[in-house]
């Protein structure tokens, strides 16, 4: 068996969560309070925290969280390279590591982003990679870029455009019904959504997910020691990471059958197989939808439909909770429940194992998160309710 | 003026001399995003070769938002991924769009040097066109 399976667990969660530009709090305030809340959660004393994960070039350095958090000894602190979200998943696959290793024992994995503090995600995200032949195109942003692959993935693959809408109506409607969700108690207007204002086409606003101001922590512990603690623990069963040759940060020119891909066919493979799960298996899908069509094609790259079924699979009656046979994003996702570089979804696998979604899928034991889709170096996890 | 010092520099400094040149390497390997030494053969024998601006629409976008960085560009504007004929290298660049219609992938475009300028600076730019 793979060394990640089963040998690690998420033992307590926090998320703070406000409007974009509205947080109460600075970035560093925010991001201890979560980190508080999954201790507390947990009944572990922060200052045994000994370990800190983050992605997405978090511009909190955990060194500097110790006086707050009256941490005793630093003996872990790393981030998956990367400007985007790809890198969420596999900062779990991270954190295990560290504890596995024996070089951390109680490791927070973290995102933290309040516009006064970082600024605007989207431009962090570019300044990560913006170049002349970028700028002398007028490619500045995320939605263009993933404009560009959209429109090769339903021009020439001819995926249907339709697949976008019903992914993007299932987190409106699993959002309304989140309490902790930005849409929550708020239904999606269908005239509204097909008629908002373009971004960059295929994508008009809807499209796209919207920032918020906030943080999230996991607290990551062995998965024996997990048991001992006040929290059901959530089982890490396997983390995928990276990319395959053709694909990356290659100025559009990457393989032509890769190209409409969202880069996630090599971590699908290896997540499968290093734990012995298929989409078959998968209970509940949280999925990191920067954009409508590249949650679409990372449902393809992760084997729960094809180009040519996918009209089948992806519709909205299917994808919602409780009675939809593929559950995806039961929080809202990015879309609908928040998007503080997509940490909320992670937050909601962890919730639907323990059975405190508001949206609950019946009896769900298996959960896949998919990582930010499209980005040069992306990740995938499985996390388990139990260890099967 | 800016100066180009990455590996991809004689690209930047043929489209100010207003040629397109890019590279190939001493195995046949067109190498882009450009590198100082191949990938498949290890050769630093790399020749930048002038190409015909012609090629062909790989995919393509309009944007209609003003981000940051855009503010010269009038909108809305399509920004392509441009197949050049023969080396089979993808260029980011613009499409001339007077008349909003929506390109097709796989339609042959030819090419003419132009800029865009962004804050102070005139980035040279390949400014393509149907036909």
């Amino acid at each position: 068996m793979h060394p990640l399976y089963g040998t690690t667990a998420v033992a307590g969660i926090g998320m703070c969560q406000y409007k974009r530009g509205s947080s109460p709090l600075p970035e560093q305030g925010v991001l201890a309070k979560a980190i508080r809340i999954a201790c507390a959660e947990a009944g572990l004393d922060t200052a045994d925290i000994d370990g800190f994960v983050s992605y997405g070039d978090d511009k909190n350095e955990p060194v500097r969280l110790m006086p707050t958090l009256g941490i005793k000894e630093l003996k872990w602190s790393s981030s998956i390279w990367g400007g985007g979200g790809g890198g969420i998943a596999g900062a779990f696959g991270l954190a295990a590591s560290a504890i596995l290793s024996g070089q951390a024992s109680a490791v927070i994995v973290f995102r933290a982003l309040v516009e006064g503090a970082s600024g605007r995600l989207s431009a962090a995200v570019m300044a990560h990679h913006l170049n002349d032949h970028m700028l002398a195109a007028g490619l500045v942003a995320p939605a263009q870029i993933c404009a560009i692959r959209a429109n090769r993935m339903y021009e020439h693959h001819a995926v249907p455009k339709q697949a976008a809408e019903e992914l993007v109506r299932a987190s409106y409607f699993h959002g309304a019904r989140n309490p902790e969700a930005v849409a929550y108690d708020r239904s999606l207007d269908l005239d509204a959504m097909r008629n908002s204002r373009w971004i960059a086409e295929p994508f008009r606003l809807f499209d796209c997910s919207r920032e918020n101001d906030g943080a999230a922590a996991f607290l990551m512990v062995s998965a024996e020691r997990a048991r001992d603690l006040n929290k059901q623990p959530v089982y890490l069963l396997g983390c995928a990471n990276g990319a395959e040759k053709g694909w990356g940060d290659l100025l559009e020119n990457d393989d032509e059958q890769l190209y409409p891909t969202t880069g996630f066919r090599p971590i699908a493979r290896r997540l499968y197989a290093e734990t012995g799960l298929s989409p078959a298996d998968i209970d509940v899908v949280q999925l990191y939808e920067n954009f409508s069509a590249q949650g679409v094609a990372s449902l393809i790259d992760h084997g729960f439909c094809t180009y040519e079924n996918v009209a089948e699979v992806v519709k909205f009656e299917n994808l919602i909770a409780p009675t939809g046979k593929l559950p995806v994003n039961t929080g809202g996702g990015n879309f609908a429940q928040g998007f503080i570089h997509g940490i909320g979804t992670a937050y909601e696998a962890v919730k639907q194992l323990r059975g405190e979604s508001a949206n609950p899928v019946p009896d769900a034991k298996l959960c896949l998160l998919a990582g930010g889709p499209g980005a040069p170096t992306v990740s995938s996890a499985i996390f388990g309710r139990e260890i099967p | 003026m800016t100066i180009y010092d990455g590996a991809d520099a004689p690209y930047w400094n043929g489209l100010t001399e207003g040629r397109l040149v890019l590279p190939q390497c001493a195995c046949g390997d067109w190498l882009w995003p450009a590198v100082s030494q191949c990938g498949t053969c290890g050769s630093e024998n790399i020749q930048w070769l002038e190409q015909a601006m012609r090629g062909t629409i790989f995919s393509w976008t309009r944007t209609w938002h003003r981000f940051g960085f855009t503010e010269n560009i009038d909108l809305p504007f399509i920004s392509i991924v441009a197949t050049v004929e023969g080396c089979g290298i993808r260029l980011l660049g613009r499409l001339d769009d007077p008349d909003q219609i929506d390109p097709v992938i796989g339609e042959n475009i030819y090419g003419k040097i132009g800029a865009t300028r962004v804050g102070e600076r005139d980035i040279p730019t390949i400014i393509w066109r149907r036909g």
